[in-house]
Parts: structure tokens; C-alpha cells; sequence
């Protein structure tokens, strides 16, 4: 009997077992090297064997007041903030969209949307390289087609704005199929029956919105938009592609580049773990309210 | 609660997806298949080093070591430095790599490649060039050898030159101009002389031909002279060429040139000499080459292009890396690279570059070619871009005499790190 009890007891917590090994594996022991790399001096005479010292706090002290590491913070929150938003609200304007045509429009839509998602992102940039090109892109030959004499031969990388339009450009088409699926899978789940009450109790198409449908998808948003701003806040492969073919490095790092650049490109990898570090703690200051309001939500 | 299953699902499938690309990410770093029977030799770039002389090579090895074999893998020069930063010093190493003159010093430092000193006799009496022993060298000991060396000189078009009524010319002066008139008479869309704005590599010749240099060594330390007056001669020189002579883009790099020629939009490009053979077939008549005027005649110093070979000190394959050095310099190889336009590294060879202009010029720029500071830190500046953002800088129409302080401070941190 009380064997069968802890037998009960014990199952559940050895399920947890894999998932916790896999966690500690995968991030406790990153994160463990990290944190001990980001007190010491590691460059690459450390990498090929050398002794690494131990400099306390200098590596944070160096970053702290340097300011390129400020400048790169405010910019990434701001790419951060734009692309994440404009991609929830394209996305689930998306949704809403899907919901209300018709089967066939539908489906062309969300096939489309679903290349547009799965595509390799190197092969994806590539060709949006080839749309941006100076000299022989579709994109300067279209402005001009079109009457913008000033598009000949025109640089889209060289100013950083511009650099960012075009890679947010790049990174909302690729996020927001995944934000319009979810919000659709979403509005699916919005009972009719409810709406079909409140619309013979006289309630305009805002007021069902607001009141039914958006505290019925909010669950879904409120993650989807966590991980939104993870994503944003780490983009990585799209800025260092894009700076490989043209712009100015050192103005258009964002978080992820600027680590890379501090690692493996000048082999500080002191520096770089204290900066990775910043970067934990800043996307943990920015989702707790969301990982707060989720935990809310839960059952209990 | 369904929704809630749904948002798990989301989460779950989104975080799935991470972890898949992460995976991706570092896989593509790793070796398929290692093994002893396998020595893996990393070329730099897609082509420089020509398929044909590289298919040749993995067939004589294989020939020659019963059961072993050679596979090769190329390394765009963008990612290099990053990948050997991360693959010398792990137990999947490349037995063999190429990496860029200049970038030798920051592995050999290190003691990322294993020490040749007692073997060099045994690759051959006259290995060279001298500049690139020494950029292989560190305290004394040899450790990557020359693999082959080029020089950059002009191409142009032959027609283009007599429309113009323009001859080949005989100063830095003269280019300048003849770029200059070549461009106005070309129209809007055409290059005098193509110059991406961020192609460092080329525009330097301007700085050494003024007698202007990266950096000088003074006490043990690096002091950068981009902001000397000789260099921001030069470089107010170059600025004048991207204002009136090129259309190429501002943040344009070195990769390519060729390609505005081939469209017949372009007058000159320069390049190493292997560019030769990227030059579409139908415009071979066309095609000529010369180097690089100096201010007072003769050749201008030119950067000198060009790789030295390592065998990684990791490798369990030490033996048979040597042979493949070996093969690397054995004659018949050696003769293959001079006839393909790579400087050989036995000079006994040289000849076989050929005697046409091409060879001549390439030979001409070789005879005054420069290298970069021969610090081992010069491989973060590379990576850190600083030189190509100067350059793009100048090419924007930004002020010369503060955007070369701005980089000498640059340059000074770097170097000194």
C-alpha cells in the first residue's frame, strides 16, 4: 500500500528527471562557464593553453564605462521594441484576416506565409541581399521605374537607419507568419455561440472584440509576443549577413553581433561572457511581467 | 483549458525550433568524418586555389599513401579567423590550413601550428618568399610556410583605352587622371576605374605609394600613421578617384571586381593576378594588365597578397600533414601553381607565370610589395572591420584628416591590446 503511494509519488518526479538533465546540461553548464569566463582575462594565447588570470570585476568595469556598450543596448531595445511590435500586430491583424475570407484565399494565403517561415534564413537573406543591391537590385529598379530618379544606384546599407529599415524589413517577414499561425490557432478556439449571444444582446463588433475575443486569445498573445522579444532581442544571423555585405560594423551592432565581434571576432572572451551576462539579466527585466501575467493565468 | 494547451504547444514547438537551429548552427562547424586515414587540408576563398590543381592534388595524395586519403574544404575569408580561432584548438582540427599572409602571426603566436624549423630543408633550399617565411615566423621559429603569393595590379580594357586616346600610364598621376577621363567619357553608369569604397586591400597602394604606411613599430609598440601627412596624401588621392572615377558602391568590398568589367561597365579594376581567369572568356582579347604606377614612375608598393600553410599543433595526423607540405612543394605542384598565375613559393618557378604583360605586371608589382603590421593582433582588426569602415568612410566624402585620427586611435588600441 504505501509502496503503491510512493511509487505514485515518485513517478511524476522521475518524469522530470530527462527534462532536468537536459536543462542542466544544456543551459546550466553554459551559463556556469559563462558566468566563471566573464571574471577572467581569456583570450586567444587562453584559448591555445595559456593560464587564464583572474581580473575580478574589470571585465564589467570596461564594458560599464565604455560607451559603445550603451549605445548598443539603447539600439538593440529600440530594434527590439519596433520589430517585436510591428510584428504582433501585423500578425494578428493576419489572423484576423484568416478568419473572416474565404476557404481558398485562405489557404493560399497561409501556404505562402508557411514558405515565407520555413525558408532557410542564409538562402532568405541571399535573395534579400540580391532585392537591395546598389547597382543591380529589383528594389532601386523598381523606385525608378516608378519615378524615383534618386533610387539609381542608391545604398540601403550604408546609413545605419537605413541598414535597420531593411533588416527589420527582413526579420518581421520572417517572424510574422509564426505570430498570424498562432493567433489563428487561436481565434479558432473564440466560442461562437458566446459571440452569437452577445451580438443579439446588441454588442458592436468592437466591444465583442475587446470583451470575447481578445481576453479569450490573450494567453496566446502574451507568449507569443514573450517570445517575440527573445527573438528580437537576440537577432543575430540577419545583422552579421547584412554586414558582411555592406554597412558599417561598428554602427550597426546589436547585442548578438557585438558579442560575436567581442568573442570569437577579437577573441576577448572575457569581455564578451560579462557582456553576454547583461544581455541575460536585460532579457530577464523584459519578460518577468510577461512570465509573471503567464504564471497567472495558469490553473491552480 | 484548451488555450492554455495551445500556447504550451506554441512555446514548446518555438523553443524545439531554437534549440534545432542552434543545433545547426554548430554542426556545420564540425568535421562530417574524421579519422587518421583522413587529413583534412582548409583552403581559404571558393576558388583561389584552382579546382584543377586542387583535384590533382587529392589524386597524387591518394596515390601516393595506400588507404589514406585527402579531403579538401573551403572557408570563405570572411568566416577564416573565426573558424580557426574556434577549430585549431579543438580536437576535431583541420590537420592542414591555409590562412592569409598576414593573418599568420596571430596563430603562430599562439603556437596554434606546429613548429617546421628543423624540416624546412626538406620542403626545398629556396622557400619564399622572404616576407611571407617571416610573417610565418614567431620567436624565432617557422611555423607557416608560403603557399603561394600574388600581387594586385591594374586590369583594363584595351579598347576602352584607345577610345579614349589614353596610354598606359607611367605615374600614380597619370592613372588618376586617365581614371578620371575614362569615367566621364563612359557616362553615369560606368566605372573609370572600379573601386568598391570598403575595398581597403587596393586602396592602400595609394597610402604606400606616398610613402604613408598602417602603422610603424617604435619601442615594442605599434603607433598607427594612417593620419601622417604622406597617407592622408593618398588617401585625399583615393578620395578623389571615388568621387570622379567609380561607381561602385560606397560599402563595397574586394569580392568580385571583375563582375562591373564583364558588363562592360567598368574601364580598370584591380585585383591579385589570379583574377585573370574570372574575366569572361569573350572579353580575353580585350584584357590587359599592368601594375600600379608610382608617383615617380616604376611600380607603386602594393599590398602583398597571398597565404602561408600550417599544420595545426592539435593534429593527430603530423606525419602525413608533412607529406602533404611536401607534395604542396614538390616541383610538379609548384609548376602547376606558376602556370595558373599563383606565385609559386620555389622561385625556380617563377618563370612559368609566363611572359605575356600579365606575368609581367604581376612580377613588376611583386618587386615592391608591402605587408601589414606584423602584429599578432592585426587579425582582430580584421575582423572588427576597422579598415573597411575607414575606407567607406573616406569613400562617403567624410573628412579625410579626422576620419584617419579617428582610426589611427583605433588602430593603436587594437594593436597594442
Amino acid at each position: 500500500m504505501s509502496s503503491t503511494r510512493l511509487r505514485r509519488k515518485a513517478g511524476p518526479y522521475a518524469l522530470l528527471v530527462p527534462a532536468t538533465l537536459v536543462l542542466f546540461v544544456g543551459m546550466a553548464y553554459p551559463l556556469g562557464r559563462q558566468l566563471m569566463l566573464s571574471f577572467h582575462e581569456f583570450g586567444r594565447a587562453q584559448q591555445f593553453g595559456q593560464p587564464a588570470p583572474w581580473v575580478g570585476l574589470d571585465n564589467y568595469r570596461e564594458l560599464v564605462t565604455d560607451r559603445t556598450m550603451w549605445t548598443v543596448i539603447a539600439r538593440s531595445l529600440a530594434f527590439c521594441f519596433v520589430n517585436a511590435s510591428i510584428t504582433m500586430v501585423l500578425g494578428t491583424l493576419i489572423a484576423v484576416l484568416m478568419k473572416r475570407v474565404a476557404t481558398a484565399p485562405r489557404l493560399i494565403l497561409q501556404i505562402s506565409m508557411l514558405l515565407a517561415w520555413a525558408m532557410p534564413v542564409i538562402a532568405a537573406m541571399t535573395a534579400w541581399q540580391w532585392l537591395f543591391d546598389t547597382r543591380y537590385g529589383l528594389v532601386n529598379w523598381s523606385l525608378r521605374k516608378l519615378g524615383f530618379a534618386s533610387f539609381d544606384g542608391h545604398n540601403w546599407l550604408i546609413d545605419p537607419l537605413s541598414f535597420f529599415f531593411v533588416a527589420s524589413v527582413i526579420i518581421i517577414w520572417m517572424s510574422v507568419p509564426f505570430v498570424a499561425f498562432t493567433a489563428y490557432a487561436a481565434l479558432t478556439q473564440v466560442s461562437e455561440e458566446t459571440l452569437e449571444a452577445s451580438h443579439l444582446d446588441g454588442a458592436t463588433a468592437t466591444q465583442r472584440f475587446r470583451h470575447i475575443v481578445y481576453p479569450t486569445i490573450k494567453p496566446v498573445l502574451t507568449i507569443v509576443a514573450l517570445l517575440q522579444i527573445v527573438w528580437d532581442l537576440r537577432v543575430f544571423a540577419q545583422i552579421n549577413f547584412l554586414q558582411n555585405v555592406g554597412g558599417t560594423p561598428s554602427e550597426t551592432h546589436l547585442l548578438g553581433t557585438y558579442i560575436y565581434s567581442l568573442g570569437i571576432g577579437q577573441n576577448d572572451y572575457g569581455s564578451a561572457s560579462a557582456m553576454a551576462m547583461f544581455v541575460l539579466v536585460l532579457t530577464l527585466v523584459l519578460t518577468v511581467r510577461y512570465v509573471w501575467s503567464l504564471l497567472k493565468e495558469e490553473p491552480r | 483549458m484548451k488555450l492554455t494547451k495551445i500556447a504550451a504547444v506554441a512555446a514548446a514547438s518555438a523553443v524545439a525550433l531554437t534549440a534545432l537551429a542552434a543545433c545547426g548552427g554548430s554542426s556545420d562547424g564540425d568535421k562530417a568524418e574524421g579519422g587518421s586515414d583522413t587529413v583534412t587540408l582548409w583552403l581559404a576563398g571558393k576558388e583561389d586555389t584552382p579546382k584543377k590543381v586542387e583535384d590533382w592534388l587529392v589524386k597524387e595524395f591518394a596515390a601516393q599513401h595506400k588507404g589514406k586519403n585527402l579531403k579538401v574544404q573551403h572557408i570563405d575569408w570572411g568566416e577564416l579567423i573565426p573558424r580557426l580561432n574556434t577549430a585549431l584548438q579543438s580536437d576535431k582540427t583541420p590537420d592542414v590550413v591555409e590562412v592569409g599572409n598576414t593573418q599568420a602571426a596571430t596563430f603562430t603566436s599562439v603556437g596554434a601550428f606546429t613548429d617546421l624549423t628543423d624540416k624546412l630543408d626538406q620542403l626545398g633550399d629556396n622557400i619564399g618568399p622572404k616576407s611571407f617565411v617571416e610573417a610565418g615566423t614567431y620567436d624565432g621559429k617557422v611555423s607557416a610556410v608560403p603557399y603561394y603569393w600574388g600581387s594586385r595590379y591594374i586590369f583594363y580594357s584595351k579598347k576602352a583605352f584607345k577610345d579614349a586616346g589614353i596610354e598606359i600610364p607611367t605615374t600614380l598621376a597619370g592613372f588618376n587622371d586617365a581614371a578620371v577621363k575614362l569615367k566621364a567619357d563612359g557616362g553615369d553608369k560606368y566605372s573609370g576605374f572600379w573601386l568598391p569604397g570598403q575595398d581597403w586591400r587596393n586602396g592602400i597602394s595609394w597610402i604606400f605609394a606616398n610613402g604613408g604606411d598602417i602603422a610603424k613599430q617604435e619601442d615594442g609598440k605599434w603607433v598607427a600613421t594612417l593620419s601622417s601627412p604622406e597617407s592622408v596624401k593618398g588617401l585625399t588621392e583615393l578620395q578623389g578617384l571615388y568621387e570622379k572615377a567609380t561607381t561602385a558602391p560606397k560599402d563595397g568590398k574586394d569580392a568580385e571586381p571583375w563582375t562591373a568589367f564583364n558588363n562592360g561597365e567598368a574601364a580598370m579594376f584591380m585585383a591579385p593576378s589570379w583574377a585573370r581567369w574570372s574575366v569572361d572568356k569573350k572579353k580575353a582579347a580585350d584584357l590587359g594588365g599592368f601594375a600600379l604606377p608610382g608617383t615617380e614612375g616604376g611600380a607603386a608598393p602594393v599590398f602583398a597578397g597571398g597565404s602561408n600553410l600550417g599544420i595545426s599543433a592539435k593534429s593527430k595526423n603530423q606525419d602525413l600533414s608533412f607529406d602533404l607540405l611536401k607534395l604542396i612543394y614538390s616541383d610538379e605542384f609548384q609548376q602547376q601553381l606558376a602556370k595558373n598565375g599563383l606565385g609559386p613559393a620555389n622561385d625556380t618557378f617563377t618563370g612559368l607565370m609566363g611572359d605575356d604583360e600579365f606575368a609581367k605586371a604581376a612580377v613588376a608589382a611583386a618587386s615592391n610589395s608591402k605587408l601589414t603590421p606584423a602584429s599578432p593582433e592585426w587579425a582582430s582588426v580584421e575582423s572588427a572591420s576597422i579598415m573597411e569602415e575607414f575606407f567607406g568612410k573616406i569613400a562617403s566624402g567624410g573628412d579625410v584628416a579626422a576620419a584617419a585620427k579617428a582610426t589611427d586611435d583605433k588602430l593603436n588600441a587594437a594593436l597594442n591590446k
